[in-house]
């Protein structure tokens, strides 16, 4: 019975002595007896708390209306069922929404990369393009020039040069000569790509003197150089010499046309 | 009705604050820490004034196990606190030393002083289960005597206090 009052029994011990009181009136009044002498040994040994609890506790109580409410320093004992089922539906819609989030990230990751190969195809065919329009240009150019009336065209090759001294006799340039203004375009059909430093040139034969018609690099696209004017000329050929062309032909002769 | 309440409490305060501050300083052994148990004490049982049961006790029994449950909860945490900033990973709280029961900052005075007189196995297991909390249990393990032995010492010293509190 004293562990009892004194808060030292165990739940189901005291639950037991509390049926013990409604079942035997002398118990309860045991305990009761108990309980006022331990009241009057408590004051009997009172300490005097400080006075500012007082002043302190007086103000907490101000604040709630009525004695008895528990609602503001309701404990946190567990949730209510509607506030934990609340609980149960966030998590699960939190944890949805994290595999969604996965999944679009996967999704988005797909579509990245997707979206960059089809910007690298694109650069390729932008490329491959302009390619095709300048091929198209060239070919253009040279149909132009063939349905002109006053283009000569003369056909330079390897074979042609004398005593076999072209470096490579399969070499091919053709030449078109336009006899109303002198303007001389030249295309290239076959010539050895250069060695560093080198560059060919283009000459006009006229009465044994060559003229020179101007250098040229290995076009890129087959396409018609713009050459020198060459107002008079009985052959047209083409020469190996270094980088920026020489005032004389000293280098090997590749090509060679009669006019 | 407000009013009247709240007079009535003033009173409750006035009554019974020194008895309950009394008990939880001899738990505590801290001036500042019940000051401040004693204020949540006071405040919680105006809170609480309504789930009071007078059919199980009087009001005093139920104010005093408030008090002694928020102390027991205090000391149990300082404890706690004191114990992490220690080495050792054991706690204060596990080993009771002879001589540790009469603690020396606060004058052992009320029950404290009635514990001396009894004899100092019963001391201990009321130390123990009174001001420190403990179950019957946790008594038993700690102090290694079977849990049968630990109801019955308490019992008698139990019955011994009661002698001299008249």
């Amino acid at each position: 019975m004293e562990s009892y009052v004194l808060g030292l029994a165990n739940e189901a011990d005291g639950a037991e002595f509390e049926q013990y009181c409604i079942t035997h009136p002398e118990v309860k009044a045991a305990r009761i007896a108990f309980e006022t002498e331990l009241e009057q040994f408590a004051l009997a040994n009172a300490t005097a708390a400080p006075a500012v609890v007082r002043t302190a506790v007086l103000e907490q109580i101000a604040e709630s209306p009525v004695a008895g409410n528990d609602a503001v320093s309701a404990p946190v004992v567990g949730m209510r069922p509607w506030v934990r089922s609340l609980a149960a539906t966030s998590v699960i819609l939190l944890i949805g929404s994290a595999i969604l989030n996965i999944y679009y990230y996967n999704k988005y990751r797909e579509s990245s990369q997707a979206y960059n190969r089809l910007l690298s195809q694109q650069t390729g065919l932008v490329k491959n393009n302009n390619l095709l329009q300048a091929r198209l240009e060239a070919s253009e150019q040279t149909i132009a020039m063939l349905s002109n009336p006053n283009m000569k065209m003369i056909k330079m090759a390897g074979d042609a040069v004398p005593a076999r001294g072209s470096p490579d006799t399969s070499s091919m340039a053709m030449v078109y000569w336009d006899m109303q203004s002198k303007d001389v375009y030249l295309m290239v059909h076959h010539l050895p790509q250069p060695a560093a430093g080198k560059q060919y040139q283009l000459w006009a034969m006229v009465n044994g003197q060559p003229i020179d018609a101007g250098v040229f690099d290995m076009p890129e696209t087959s396409g018609m150089m713009k050459m020198k004017k060459v107002p008079e000329a009985q052959l047209f050929a083409v020469t190996l010499e270094k980088k920026g062309g020489s005032p004389v032909p000293k280098g090997p002769m590749y090509v060679l046309g009669k006019t | 009705m407000k009013n009247r309440d709240n007079a009535a409490f003033a009173y409750l305060y006035d009554h019974y604050s020194g008895a309950l501050y009394n008990i939880i300083l001899q738990i505590l052994n801290d001036t500042e820490l019940a000051s401040d148990v004693l204020q949540e004490v006071f405040v919680n049982i105006w809170r609480k004034m309504d789930i009071y049961d007078s059919g199980k006790g009087r009001l005093f029994t139920w104010m005093l196990n408030i008090a002694r449950n928020a102390s027991i909860d205090t000391l149990r945490s300082k404890t706690y606190q004191n114990s992490r900033k220690n080495q050792s990973i054991e706690g204060n709280v596990d080993v009771l030393r002879p001589g540790d029961t009469t603690r020396t900052s606060v004058d052992a005075i009320g029950l404290r002083r009635v514990l001396e007189k009894l004899k100092d196995e019963q001391r201990r297991l009321i130390d123990l289960a009174y001001f420190k909390g403990y179950t019957h249990e946790e008594i038993a393990a700690l102090e290694q005597i079977p849990l049968g032995t630990v109801k019955t010492r308490i019992r008698n010293a139990l019955i011994q206090l009661r002698a001299y509190l008249k």
